[in-house]
């Protein structure tokens, strides 16, 4: 019996103690409770010692960051990565320029624009590998060592995987300019549309469709040729690489909207330029210039010119293609090219024709008291109501196709001589850098190996095989 | 004595309307009131319960969901939202009733249990005077509509065809009936000492006396028996055996979701300030201000009533705070104590608070007889 009344006096006992216990913990709330509201407050992540300094190893593993003012650009942090998960594209200023890029905080001089720096932080593995080579210590993972750089980031969790891509390098359109990134910067451009209209994408719109096939056939010339007149012109000619350059000159042509007489001379001063003509290429000219005879009647570019001079919006459209940012490298004097060519990509900004863009650049340049009759006269040839299109055209695509046509350096690889083999391949590189066509790249080799006295048979066939 | 009821008949009296109407209006406002009695308490009290258990477990409990804009402070206030943002989630959710289940009985028992618990509040005083119907066997009736409860129990965890749920059904059958009887022997101390089982009786006693846990060491006794009881009764922790999460999921409960859940839900914390409400009624003076007690000495400059904050208004003032202070208790209970098991909760019940609460009655009345 009197255990029975033992065990209820120890009920009650530790009935009181439990209580008091949790009675405690309830009023001393302030100080015990453990909760920490973590979007609102953060852990910071411990720093881990690897048995170096911290201060040395800047270690941690949290998200990369690139302080992209401070990159000059020099792959080591690309190279290094293990699974490639950055990539960096860079522009050179072309040479005689001089731009200057600033210098970094460790006072080193930039010399290039770092026009993409991306890092897939999908792929990353967090090996804090490029982290170390980087000369510059503008590539490091968040916080830890780094707060004072910046501060620390461990949630980056997106809900699409591209999210996890981050881009560091934003160069404007006018940095851009600066260094001749100009076809970047339409590249960029016509991205950021193509993911717009993706993005907008709505499936299908009926109408819509019909419009702009009703367009096509009533005005657009480019479509009639495309029918008319092929690339298959040029499959009888049996020399290959001749072949090759009739028909990127003849593409060329027709992206300019030449008509079918000057794309025939354009292909032909092509083939005569790099030496290669022959009977059937004559006759596959002539197919063009025939093509022209034939089909008189259709719009031509010439009729369209002609009748309607530049009331027709197409015209001015190509007019104001044709008239490219390239075209001011022709200016001498430094400064007034660089002032041209901000005034030529803000008035493209604003979608100005050809003449817009025109009497814009002039009047900067007037502005700026950099007129010069020069520049006057070279720029006013590309004004729309004085010349046609097609007489403008040709000199711009002749550069282009010369800078794409550059042979490939491996075909030197069969010069004997080693120090011949040096000597042209610097000179192929200096060509290179250049936008120099192979012809006077070759020319220019000839000229380098013959001073040299390393002039023998054996390389003049090599080099005629290739030009 | 008036009452709710009785004051809305009387008040309609002056039109002339329809006696068959008015007796519906009779039936509809109180069913109203009481409906929204429990709903705001089950809000209130899931809250309360949430906040209370975090911090005696160190914890923060809810502090993401705000009210209106409003967004509390650091500790108590920060989720203040939480339960209506549970509550519409509850309510849209979807009812699933088991293929093999007895549909007509499972649809049926959340409806029992909280008729049981409806039918309480009619006879339960918010105040003096304000009480939906004045019985004159009060303390009688809210005994016998809180044990209704069971019925739906039983029901629930049969119809669910699911051994959990009938498991917890039948613990809980068995855990109810016998904590009856503790209680019903801790409620008949006051009707033997008072002579009322009327319940403004019973509280007018005590203003006439003294609280009746002060009348004497039985009396406070039979509140302990009482308290402990009824958290038994009402399916706490520890006595939590008939949804012992761990043992069996969530016992008679298992099948339920959406509404019906909800039902139970309500009914659970309905009876919770139910049982509150009825210890500090017959224990704790009921609406009677606790400055009754102290004999302060300049009493006698101020009318009495005004100094002690007594009357109707106050008088649910001073109710709803014992009630609070006992259901914070419960919960306090609820997050010490480990639960207990099936063969303990009867020991306690059977060979402690039985034999106990039979000695409180005798030795009571002896008290009466001898003082
Ligand atoms: S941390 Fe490693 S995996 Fe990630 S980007 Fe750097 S080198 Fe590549
Ligand atoms: S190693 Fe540094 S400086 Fe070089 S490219 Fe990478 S981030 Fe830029």
């Amino acid at each position: 019996m009197s255990e029975y009344f033992i065990e209820i006096v120890n009920g009650v006992k530790t009935f009181l103690t439990g209580m008091k216990m949790t009675l405690q913990h309830y009023n001393n709330k302030e100080e015990l409770v453990a909760t920490l509201q973590y979007p609102h407050e953060k852990w910071p992540i411990p720093e881990r010692n690897i048995g170096f300094e911290n201060s040395e190893y800047n270690l941690i593993r949290s998200r990369l960051h690139v302080d992209i003012d401070d990159c000059i650009g020099c792959l080591q942090c690309e190279k290094v990565c293990p699974v490639d998960c950055i990539k960096i594209d860079t522009i050179k200023p072309p040479k005689g320029t001089d731009v200057d890029f600033g210098i970094t905080s460790l006072d080193t001089q930039k010399k290039m624009l770092v026009t993409r720096f991306t890092i897939d932080m999908a792929e990353c593995m967090y090996c804090n590998l490029c982290a170390y080579p980087c000369p510059e210590e503008c590539i490091y993972m968040v916080g830890g060592p780094n707060e004072h750089k910046h501060e620390i980031d461990y949630e980056f969790s997106q809900y699409k995987r591209d999210g996890l891509i981050y881009e560091f390098a934003d160069p404007t359109e006018d940095q851009l300019a600066e260094v001749g990134g100009e076809s970047y910067v339409e590249s960029r451009q016509s991205q950021k549309q193509k993911l717009e209209d993706g993005s907008n994408l709505e499936g299908v719109v009926e109408e819509e469709k019909k419009a702009v096939v009703v367009e096509d056939s009533k005005g657009s010339v480019k479509k009639e040729e495309d029918t008319g007149l092929t690339l298959a012109i040029f499959n009888d000619v049996g020399d290959k690489p001749a072949r090759g350059i009739a028909k990127k000159a003849f593409q060329a042509a027709k992206r300019a909207n030449m008509n079918f007489d000057a794309m025939a001379d354009y292909v032909n001063g092509a083939i005569n330029d790099s030496g290669k003509s022959s009977p059937e290429m004559t006759a596959a000219i002539n197919v063009i210039r025939n093509f022209k005879d034939e089909s008189v009647t259709i719009n031509t570019p010439v009729k369209v010119s002609a009748e309607s001079s530049s009331e027709t919006p197409e015209f001015l459209e190509m007019a104001s293609t044709n008239f490219d940012i390239k075209i001011l490298n022709g200016i001498e004097d430094k400064m007034s090219r660089g002032i041209a060519k901000k005034a030529f990509t803000s008035a493209k900004r604003e979608n100005l024709d050809a003449n817009g863009k025109i009497d814009f650049i002039k009047k900067t340049l007037n502005e700026a008291d950099k007129m010069t009759d020069e520049i006057d006269s070279l720029i006013s040839t590309f004004a729309v109501s004085d010349v046609p299109p097609a007489v403008v055209a040709p000199e711009k695509e002749v550069e282009v196709e010369a800078e794409a046509e550059l042979f490939d350096i491996k075909l030197l690889n069969d010069i004997d001589n080693k120090m011949a083999r040096g000597s042209a391949k610097k000179v192929y590189m200096a060509g290179k850098r250049g936008n120099k066509s192979s012809s006077i790249v070759l020319t220019q080799i000839r000229e380098v190996l013959n001073k040299a006295e390393m002039m023998n048979d054996d390389i003049d066939g090599l080099l005629k095989g290739i030009g | 004595m008036t009452s709710i009821v009785k004051s809305i008949i009387a008040s309609f009296q002056a039109f002339p309307i329809d006696p068959f109407l008015l007796a519906v209006l009779a039936i509809l406002i109180p069913g109203v009131i009481i409906f929204l009695i429990m709903a705001v308490n089950a809000l209130i009290a899931v809250y309360f319960e949430r906040k209370v258990s975090a911090f005696m477990q160190d914890r923060l409990g809810p502090m993401e969901v705000g009210l209106f804009g409003f967004k509390g402070g650091k500790k108590f206030w920060g989720g203040i939202g939480q339960t209506f943002a549970d509550a519409i989630k509850l309510l849209s959710k979807e009812d699933i009733i088991p293929q093999d289940a007895d549909k007509f009985l499972m649809i049926m028992a959340p409806f029992i249990i909280f008729t049981g618990a409806f039918l309480t509040f009619v006879g339960l005083p918010m105040s003096d005077s304000l009480v939906i119907s004045n019985f004159n066997i009060g303390i009688f009736y809210i005994i016998a509509m809180s044990s209704v409860g069971v019925i739906g129990i039983i029901l629930a965890g049969w119809s669910s065809n699911n051994k959990w749920s009938l498991y917890g059904a039948m613990r809980a059958a068995a855990q109810m009936i016998s904590y009856e009887i503790p209680i019903a022997l801790s409620l008949i101390l006051v009707v033997l000492v008072s002579g009322h089982l009327d319940i403004h009786g019973i509280v007018q006693w005590q203003a006439d006396n003294r609280w009746f846990i002060l009348h004497s060491p039985f009396a406070s006794l039979g509140f302990v028996i009482y308290f402990i009881s009824v958290v038994a009764e009402t399916n706490r922790t520890p006595f939590d055996i008939p949804e012992a999460e761990s043992e069996l999921v969530a016992g008679w409960m298992t099948e339920y979701s959406g509404f019906r859940w909800a039902l139970f839900f309500l009914s659970e914390y309905a009876n919770m300030l139910i049982v509150a409400f009825v210890a500090s009624i017959v224990f704790l003076g009921g609406w009677l201000s606790p400055f009754q007690l102290i004999d302060l000495p300049f009493i006698d400059i101020f009318p009495e009533s005004w100094l002690v904050l007594d009357g109707t208004v106050f008088g649910i003032f001073w109710l709803f705070i014992k009630a609070v202070i006992l259901i914070f208790c419960m919960m306090w209970f609820r997050w010490t104590f480990p639960r207990l098991r099936v063969d303990q909760l009867m020991y306690v019940c059977w060979k402690i608070f039985i034999p106990f609460a039979l000695a409180n009655v005798i030795l009571v009345s002896i008290w009466e007889l001898i003082f």
